[in-house]
């Protein structure tokens, strides 16, 4: 086998690769490994970071939900609580404005009863009055002058234009 | 039909001999290097973009190996202590992975089926646990060779013990990764010779083997990094942390 047999080159070998490893192992160790380990270790605290800083903003973002929830919650409550109270109001004023209203029309009602009942008796008056004028004038004209038919009818005529014009004039 | 095992001999390319001691450049140092450029350039280009923190496809390929790495440092060496070796492990992974893959290469060579090599880092590995374990806990160190809870009486057997087992973890680690390199190698070669040899009737099925083999390759490649990174982290866990 080569590897035992050829003594003369197992100086080297060793030697070279020795040599090389450890001039390997300063070159990595100086310039090649500290910028990955850098990055290594920059990038775990920059997630850990990361990671408690989301966490920390999850809790705010819970904390917040909540408190919009709960005022939410006392906003529905107090909406409810108007809306009742409007309902209420409401029906309050619409039972009073029926209540003002019955009570107007019943008023209305009976000054116009008033009103009929006085108009009619101040009519059922007047005609009492021209009635009674009537006659009595018919019997004045008629006592007076006792003259023939045709006197008569004219005075007849004469007495009932005096009052048709009397009523007019009243009436005016 | 050619031995299988003849493209694992190597031959001086660049002739350099100091102090009576041969360290010519081979084909293999050269095809390390390649592997090393390799490593250090995707690392470079991949550090360029100011490290940003959306990463780009190379970075976060190499990101996922990077952490992937610094997973096993931690659980095998700790959060602490881990970071002082992570350099070392993750160059050790980037290393060997690419010493592994760079083999697969038609007309490369794969430095890590060298016993010589896999030996001299398990060794220098070894050592430097060793190191560790007297820098960090001084004389108390050798109380690695007695696992917990032994009975006085049995400490005379368990030393011994404990010390072949020490010293087989070096001798197991460069034997393993050696062998695998090899062992794949040589099949590939097996395999392309018979393709090579046979007529065009027959020959097409070895050959397809070799593109599986190769398939496979690959993955091993990636194991056997793994497997020598993760018992290099175990081994220097074990000497941190005493039992």
């Amino acid at each position: 086998m080569p590897q035992f047999e050829q003594v003369g080159v197992f100086s080297s070998l060793i030697f070279w690769s020795l040599v090389s490893f450890a001039i390997l192992f300063v070159l990595l160790k100086k310039y090649a490994f500290p910028p990955i380990l850098e990055a290594l270790e920059e990038r775990e605290s920059k997630i850990r970071n990361d990671i408690s800083s989301a966490e920390q903003l999850r809790a705010e973002g819970q904390k917040i939900k909540a408190e919009l929830e709960a005022e939410l919650k006392k906003a529905h409550e107090k909406a409810n609580t108007i809306v009742q109270l409007a309902h209420d109001e409401a029906k309050k004023n619409q039972d009073k404005l029926l209540q003002e209203t019955q009570a107007k029309i019943k008023q209305m009602q009976q000054e116009a009863e008033y009103e009929i009942q006085s108009s009619r008796n101040k009519l059922f008056n007047d005609i009492r009055n021209y009635a009674a004028e009537l006659t009595v004038a018919s019997v004045e004209k008629f006592l007076r002058k006792r003259l023939d038919d045709q006197t008569s009818q004219e005075l007849i005529n004469e007495s009932i234009d005096e009052v048709i014009r009397s009523m007019e004039q009243s009436a005016n | 039909m050619e031995s299988p095992l003849h493209h694992f001999e190597l031959h001086p390319l660049v002739h350099i001999n100091i102090l009576g001691l041969d360290l010519s450049i081979n084909k293999a140092i050269l095809a390390m290097w390649a592997g090393m450029a390799v490593v250090f350039f995707l690392f470079k280009a991949a550090g360029k973009r100011d490290s940003s923190l959306v990463p780009g496809k190379l970075q976060s390929v190499l990101e996922i190996g990077m952490e992937f790495i610094r997973g096993m440092v931690e659980e095998f060496i700790g959060k602490e202590e881990g970071k002082k070796y992570f350099p070392f492990i993750a160059t050790v992974f980037f290393f060997v992975l690419a010493c592994n893959l760079i083999g697969l290469v038609p007309g490369s060579y794969t430095i890590t089926s060298q016993l010589v090599v896999t030996g001299a880092f398990a060794i220098c590995i070894f050592i430097m646990t060793l190191f560790i374990g007297f820098a960090k806990h001084g004389g108390h160190f050798l109380s690695i060779l007695v696992p917990p809870g032994v009975p006085k009486i049995m400490v005379p057997l368990m030393v011994p013990i404990e010390i072949i087992s020490m010293v087989a973890r070096p001798i197991s680690l460069s034997v393993r990764l050696f062998a695998n390199m090899t062992a794949g190698h040589t099949v590939l070669a097996v395999l392309f010779g018979l393709a090579m040899s046979a007529s065009l009737v027959i020959g097409w099925m070895p050959f397809g083997f070799t593109v599986i083999i190769n398939g496979l390759e690959i993955a091993i490649a990636f194991i056997q990094a793994y497997i020598f990174t993760t018992l290099t982290c175990v081994y220097i866990g074990d000497v941190i942390n005493l039992h």
